[in-house]
């Protein structure tokens, strides 16, 4: 095997309170590890405006700028515009948001700003849910999952938002997926990213082990396994148009994924059938848009 | 700034929300409830290896491109890699974990790679300096009685080692015809014991030359006189002129290759012994049929000596069995009977039992007899324990007279070569023990390898230093997401035309490309080789590095005990206990 190798620098330090096995704390790690200290995050509410400590504290070394939920895009575009002024060139301006800060409740101001082209990083951290105030679904929450508001007498009956899809007909220079089982192919994507101008998309996967109901040690698996069973594929689409799969050659059916996760404890063969069929539709829709 | 921040008054506050002070006060490692720790476990294949190799640990080297450690590591274990590289019958890679995964990793030829890389360089062992003054006596210079030597000179005795032959090397240099090893890469290895100080008197005969009693000279004992005479059919005619033992044909052969024998020349019996006897005899261009009483599946020869004999145009005969050694016209006329396969026996091969009325005749210029060998017991001093036609070893490696050690095809009946060099070794172990005063049956039982019979003598001559958990490590415990399928590397072997012309070398060694891209393939099962997939994988930066140096630490202040560690590691060398309340 191939040592994976990440930058040595740490930027997310000790004492945090991300619970046992976060995904995310990994995809903090990682990232901040890629883009260096010379980075102002903007984080809108989510499980990261508590994971770094309460005030006076802050386990991030890197300037943090905490922001209202709906502002994440529209706070960072201020932050580069008052750089800008200054003449700073060189400092990077990111937004961190979750899923509900990017998908629902910040989706407004994140297109106004792609649509703006403004020069920032849009990390949205994907957990598939509002995790930090007790698991209520999100427009990210996947078709058929558990949630506290999508209980499984009902569980939730719509697919995920391709989030990606919409982001990419904003024609922004940059967007791409990533997740922890895959750190380099995560830092050469932020690398990348951080060499472009304008408005770059970053979706990143980070399971979730109390609000996707699974053990604290399996989350790398779980990223991993969402890669190859296609429900979340690797893919950069540069300008809205240029599309590069990183497809993983070992495929897994979808089961092996779910069969991890409490969340989907309570599906029927019926059900996984069904989310199959979804998965698969979903990747025939991402390679057509990658061939067209 | 670590510590936790108080305000005497609200004018003390800062006049927005800015922080003041990191989070490294709260010490998230109270909240675990099981911790991880770096805790090396056994490989199966360094377990299944009778000499005690250090496997992992050196395939290791050889994929760090440190072909000289991957040569220390092994002469720790084993004087004879060049040997067993080419010779051994490799039980390491039937239990090698990557077997479930694709194919195992040859280990054979990595260490054939490794002694003939040290060849080149003329490495040597480091010679003994300070010599003890108890002197030990071995009788018997195979592969037994010089592991033992080595390892006594290398724990710094005087050591005599008698052979009755004009030659060192006993079964290695007569029972292994030179086309499977050659004879200067044992010259090599044995050489290399000569010269940490061990005496090699030639031609000495134990019980003719030498008895026990002429040895008040020396403190300890150490008989290995293996085991050479051929076990016979017990059948009517086998004494007759045209009757030859395999073990007596191949030491001819081996010895002097200029050897008299006829045309045709069958072979009775399915071990190594026949198969050598019969493709050394093709080689003199002669024919060679083997008579085997089972079928191939019971065949005791190793699986690639029976390919490679049929390839070079040994006919194997199964199901039958000889019951007559007769004449006609000048040739050895060969009475048979046919045989079937019934139900298991206690050696868990299906028993031959003959068909009725079923005789055939097989004529040969010579028939030769390989059914096996065992020990002659003739020379051996009075007061050793003989049972079941091996000589008994108690647990402590002593044979019945006090000081007097045995070892080798002697002591056993698993007759292989690395079981030979394991039992040298547990000699030396032993006799080092008893001439200290020590318990060696303690020290033998400290040093097994997993649950044994291997033996680490690093872990004697080391108690203090990190040891492996004993618990074997299974292919369920690895995490297959970090291998790719690859494709088993092996020596090449020379054209099957070429082959038969003579006595050389059948296959060739590695080239150093094709031996790192082997080494690579190994999962090094239970031993850290510092990957970092922990250090890349901690939620809470919790695994330990110095600038670039891994350090093999887990931060427990910070850990939350999440075990990403534990799943991610890919060899198990990672284990995760219940935390203590």
């Amino acid at each position: 095997m191939n040592k994976i190798k990440v930058p040595i620098t740490e930027n997310l330090g000790h004492g945090h309170l991300a619970c046992a096995g976060c995904g995310a704390a990994i995809s903090m790690r990682l990232t901040l590890k890629a883009l260096g200290e010379k980075t102002i995050m903007v984080f809108p509410a989510s499980c990261w405006s508590i994971v770094p400590g309460f005030w006076p504290y802050s386990s991030y070394r890197i300037t943090a700028v905490h922001a209202g939920f709906v502002t994440g895009a529209a706070t960072a575009s201020g932050v580069r515009a008052a750089l800008d002024v200054r003449g700073d060139d060189e400092t990077l301006v990111a937004v961190w948001a979750g899923d509900g800060g990017t998908f629902d409740i910040g989706l407004q101001a994140l297109s106004g700003a792609a649509e703006r082209n403004e020069n920032l990083l849009y990390i949205c951290n994907d957990n598939e849910g509002y995790m930090n105030t007790g698991t209520q679904r999100s427009s990210a929450t996947p078709l058929l999952a558990w949630t506290t508001t999508t209980p499984v007498m009902q569980p939730k009956e719509n697919p995920k938002k391709d989030i990606m899809a919409i982001m990419a007909d904003h024609h922004i220079p940059y967007a791409a997926t990533a997740t922890i089982a895959y750190p380099e192919d995560l830092i050469r994507k932020l690398e990348k990213a951080k060499g472009i101008r304008g408005t770059r998309f970053i979706h990143l996967f980070s399971p979730c082990p109390p609000g996707w109901k699974m053990a604290s040690e399996q989350s790398v698996k779980i990223s991993r396994l969402a890669v190859r069973s296609r429900i979340f594929p690797l893919y950069e689409i540069e300008n809205g148009r240029d599309y590069t799969i990183q497809e993983e050659q070992r495929v897994v059916p979808v089961r092996e994924y779910l069969k991890l996760q409490g969340r989907f404890s309570h599906l029927t063969e019926k059900d996984i059938e069904i989310t199959q069929a979804n998965v698969d539709d979903t990747w025939e829709r991402l390679l057509r848009r990658a061939r067209c | 700034m670590s510590k936790q921040i108080t305000f005497k008054s609200v004018s003390e506050m800062p006049m927005i929300s800015v922080s003041l002070g990191d989070m490294d006060w709260n010490k998230t490692g109270t909240w675990r409830t099981q911790r991880p720790f770096y805790e090396d476990k056994t490989p199966p294949c360094s377990a299944a290896c009778p000499a005690g190799n250090d496997i992992v640990a050196f395939i290791q080297k050889i994929a760090q491109e440190d072909f000289e450690g991957a040569w220390n590591i092994i002469k720790e274990e084993n004087p004879f890699p060049g040997v067993c590289g080419r010779v051994c019958f490799h039980p390491c890679e039937s239990k090698c974990n990557r077997g479930s995964f694709d194919e195992p990793v040859a280990i054979h030829a990595l260490e054939r790679f490794v002694a003939d890389f040290a060849f080149r360089l003329n490495k040597k062992t480091g010679k003994a300096r300070e010599k003890r003054k108890e002197k030990v006596a071995i009788i018997g210079s195979g592969p037994a009685g010089m592991s033992c030597a080595y390892h006594l000179a290398r724990l710094h005795y005087d050591v005599t080692v008698f052979e009755s032959f004009s030659l060192a090397g006993g079964m290695l240099r007569m029972g292994i015809p030179s086309y499977r090893l050659p004879k200067n890469i044992l010259d090599r290895e044995l050489s290399d014991i000569e010269a940490l100080g061990v005496d090699i008197r030639t031609g000495v005969s134990l019980g003719e030359d030498l008895r026990l009693e002429d040895l008040k000279d020396y403190q300890a004992v150490f008989i290995s006189t293996g085991a050479h005479r051929s076990r016979g059919l017990h059948i009517p005619g086998e004494k007759e002129k045209g009757v030859l033992s395999g073990l007596d044909l191949l030491k001819k052969i081996n010895l002097s290759k200029r050897v008299k024998l006829g045309d045709k020349i069958a072979v009775i019996g399915g071990g190594n012994t026949a198969m050598d006897v019969a493709r050394s005899v093709i080689r003199l261009g002669k024919k060679a049929t083997i008579l085997y009483r089972r079928s191939r599946e019971e065949m005791p020869a190793f699986e690639d000596e029976i390919v490679e004999a049929l390839e070079e145009g040994v006919k194997i005969r199964y199901l039958v069995n000889p019951i007559r050694v007769g004449q006609k016209d000048g040739l050895k006329r060969l009475e048979c009977l046919r045989m079937e396969l019934s139900e298991k026996d206690e050696s868990g091969r299906r028993r031959p039992v003959p068909i009725p009325n079923s005789n055939l005749f097989i004529d040969a210029d010579h028939v030769v007899i390989a059914a096996g060998e065992e020990i002659e017991a003739s020379f051996l001093p009075e007061g050793l324990e003989k049972k079941e036609g091996i000589v008994l070893t108690q647990r402590d490696g002593s044979a019945g007279i006090k000081g007097v050690f045995a070892g080798g095809d002697l002591t056993s009946n698993q007759r292989t070569i690395a079981h030979a060099i394991g039992s040298g070794k547990k000699g030396a172990m032993a006799i080092d023990a008893f001439l200290k005063g020590k318990d060696a049956e303690g020290a033998i039982i400290q040093n097994l390898i997993g649950e044994g019979p291997s033996l680490s003598i690093w872990g004697y001559l080391h108690p203090d230093e990190r040891t492996r958990n004993p618990q074997i490590v299974k292919f369920e415990e690895l995490n297959m997401d970090y291998f790719e399928p690859a494709k088993r590397q092996q020596e090449s072997k020379s054209a099957v035309k070429e082959r038969i012309k003579g006595f050389k070398e059948v296959s060739s060694t590695l080239s150093e490309g094709v031996a790192l891209d082997e080494a690579e393939r190994c999962f090094s099962c239970g031993t850290c080789n510092e990957c970092e997939n922990c250090y890349v994988f901690c939620p809470d930066g919790s695994i330990l590095k110095r600038e670039e140096l891994f350090s093999h630490q887990v931060d427990y202040d910070y850990c939350k005990g999440c075990g990403i560690c534990f799943t991610e590691c890919p060899r198990g060398a990672i284990s995760l206990k219940e935390e203590a309340k």
